[in-house]
């Protein structure tokens, strides 16, 4: 069994384009900046990575991540010929914040909000007629998440279309939270490596259009082998490098691959001790008997932690992987951890493919975890 | 949308932590382990205990197997607004480390999780008030795709000053605060193991207007309806009012199938999407 993906998109600190973000990874570009939006004097950390769009700089603006999840959305399905869509196409939008910041701002400066601003119902139905969303937030993980409950509309007969979306902006609240307990601030995120101090909040939006296999007249970027979703059931903040094994060996087996059929994986790799800990741990566990073993990368050093929509951007950048034989390396990793030392990681250059099966991590806070299996369009 | 018929599901159990005369928050969510959650997973905690005691599935072994799925719309938003003004008036430092995981619209469903070793997927929906009806719809899904043996659904909406703003500013008088629990399994195993079946979920839709979702799900010919009397009741339910419909008709289904509409024109509404679900009696162990 296997699903298409036919149309896909993408906006965040290090670009607008599937193709671009891949191109800045690769190239070792950084989203990160001085923070622009909050009162930094409030802070310990100085920085994020914000999507430099806002009309007036420093002046906050509502309902961005619904700007963005319209943009991508309409990207994608354009992408897909499909830009006219049926009213009852599912979307299945992952996302951690929703829109907080909007209700931050009516809470704490008078802004507008109403009840149905919280979820992306009624701005996905003004743009293109849509009825059939569902905002997903089972945290970091929530667009991997999305991507499983799509594969399965489309297994149970319920849709041949799907699209699966995840969207954030950052918040204050979560921005100042991780401010709380990241000390010293991380100054970028070092994942795997010694020195990493945490994670850095990003901001964007991505989207994917997934169709039943065979159904696609036209051109498609890859497909789904098979997704996993579980929950740790462990710890409300520290994951649990059983759960993360679990998911892997659950995507393993939906997907039909053993270990050895992965050439790539992109993890969750927030750069916090614990995260980063628990995955390699995991990791070395799933692929203890192959050789050489997957190549293994993060991207958030590029993007930051984009939050829901974390999972589906490895996955898009998965793909561009394959297809243009280049993947990207772990940013700022000069000292990795001892539990990575039987890893092949990328580190300091990108590598170079061929590449056909790739592996994606989420890993959201309250443990919750999904993994998905991808192959590239060439069979 | 409408649900293929895979696999007959049904709902186990049902369970209510409403704020009410039969539920005093003050005294019914403290205790052990409460401190350091937030209104919201506390309703959750608890709903979740009495809906698996009410199935009989307290510390059953399939439950490591099993799926949460949580609905709600402001769960958060408490956690949100307060520590904004905790930061407006201070700085980062003064929010308190506790408060962190509350942040995130996820933390009543893995609190849940870690309270009964839930291993099997964790989801929250905030879906406006099509949200509650849609979490049952899902939650029936990822056991027809055999992702979970079964499932725990909770629609909860806490009564936080920031909701209460909210609700106010949006000409809302009364609103529930508390949640609402259901348990929901496949009908075979509801009868292997002796289960007692309350309804099984027969049908669901979910469209633009109330016609095409009832007739998506199947029920326009369903005579016994169920749409605004939970609002009636509690005030509004927004992300708890499908779980609190699903609850209610169990409790008084007889004979005849019950058609419950979330987000449609005679019942809460939040304008975006409506959603429909038909519960019938249990058939028997006609299987």
């Amino acid at each position: 069994m296997s699903w298409e993906i036919v149309g896909m998109s993408a906006v965040c600190a290090l670009g607008d384009t599937v193709t671009g973000i891949h191109r800045a990874l690769c190239s070792g570009q950084s989203g990160l900046a001085p923070l622009s939006r909050f009162d930094a004097s409030k802070y310990r950390a100085a920085a994020a990575y914000e999507v430099p769009d806002r009309v007036r700089p420093g002046v906050d603006e509502p309902l961005r991540a619904t700007r963005w999840l319209v943009r991508v959305v309409r990207e994608a399905l354009t992408d897909a010929g499909l830009p006219e869509p049926e009213p009852g196409l599912p979307v299945l939008v992952g996302t951690t914040h929703r829109e907080m910041r909007t209700a931050e701002l009516w809470w704490q400066h008078d802004g507008r909000l109403s009840p149905a601003d919280l979820h992306f119902t009624s701005a996905l139905h003004s743009a293109f007629g849509l009825h059939n969303v569902h905002t997903i937030t089972s945290a970091c993980a929530a667009s991997l998440y999305g991507l499983g409950m799509a594969t399965d509309l489309i297994d149970l007969g319920e849709a041949d279309t799907v699209v699966v979306a995840g969207t954030d902006s950052i918040t204050e609240s979560s921005f100042g939270g991780f401010d709380r307990i990241q000390f010293p601030p991380p100054d970028t995120i070092r994942a795997f490596d010694r020195s990493r101090r945490g994670m850095i909040m990003g901001e964007g939006a991505v989207a994917v259009v997934l169709r039943r296999a065979g159904t696609h007249p036209g051109r498609i970027h890859g497909r789904v082998r098979g997704v996993s979703m579980n929950c740790d059931a462990s710890h409300p903040t520290a994951p649990d490098p059983a759960g993360i094994a679990r998911a892997i060996e659950e995507a393993h087996d939906r997907a039909s691959v053993a270990p050895d059929d992965i050439d790539l994986v992109i993890v969750h790799g927030s750069g916090t001790h614990q995260s980063d800990l628990a995955e390699a741990v995991a990791l070395k566990e799933a692929f203890k008997a192959t050789d050489p073993g997957p190549l293994v990368t993060g991207i958030k050093g590029g993007m930051g932690h984009i939050s829901g929509g974390a999972g589906l951007l490895n996955l898009v950048v998965a793909l561009e992987a394959i297809r243009s034989r280049t993947l990207p390396p772990v940013s700022d990793l000069t000292d990795p951890i001892e539990e990575v030392g039987e890893l092949r990681i990328v580190s300091g250059q990108s590598a170079t493919g061929p590449f056909a099966t790739a592996q994606v991590h989420a890993v959201g806070m309250g443990g919750i975890n999904a993994v998905a299996i991808v192959e590239g369009a060439a069979r | 949308m409408s649900t293929s018929a895979a696999m007959r599901t049904a709902i186990t159990g049902v369970a209510w932590a409403v704020a009410g005369p039969d539920f005093d928050p003050a005294t019914a969510l403290a205790g052990r382990g409460m401190r350091h959650k937030d209104r919201s997973s506390r309703f959750a905690v608890r709903v979740a205990h009495r809906a698996l005691e009410d199935a009989g599935l307290l510390g059953a072994p399939e439950l490591d197997g099993a799926a949460v799925v949580v609905s709600s719309n402001f769960g958060n938003l408490d956690p949100v607004c307060d520590s904004v003004s905790t930061i407006a008036a201070g700085c980062s430092r003064d929010v308190s480390p506790m408060r962190v995981p509350h942040l995130s619209s996820a933390v009543s469903a893995a609190w849940v999780a870690i309270e009964h070793g839930i291993h099997g997927p964790n989801l929250t929906l905030c879906n406006g008030t099509s949200s509650g009806l849609d979490a049952v719809a899902a939650a029936r899904n990822l056991i027809a795709a055999g992702r979970a043996t079964a499932a725990l659904v909770i629609g909860v909406e806490p009564d936080t000053p920031s909701v209460a703003r909210l609700h106010k500013e949006t000409a809302g008088t009364r609103w529930i605060d508390g949640a609402v629990g259901l348990v929901i399994e496949p009908v075979q195993h509801a009868v292997s193991r002796g289960a007692r079946i309350r309804a099984e979920i027969a049908g669901y839709g979910k469209a633009a207007d109330e016609r095409s979702a009832v007739q998506a799900a199947g029920g326009t010919a369903v005579r016994r309806r169920l749409d605004g009397e939970p609002t009636a009741r509690f005030g509004r339910c927004s992300g708890a009012l499908g779980v609190v419909q699903c609850a209610m008709a169990v409790e008084r289904l007889g004979n005849e199938a019950v058609l419950a509409v979330a987000g449609g024109g005679s019942g809460e509404s939040d304008g975006t999407s409506v959603a429909a679900l038909v519960l019938t009696p249990p058939r028997g162990r006609d299987i």
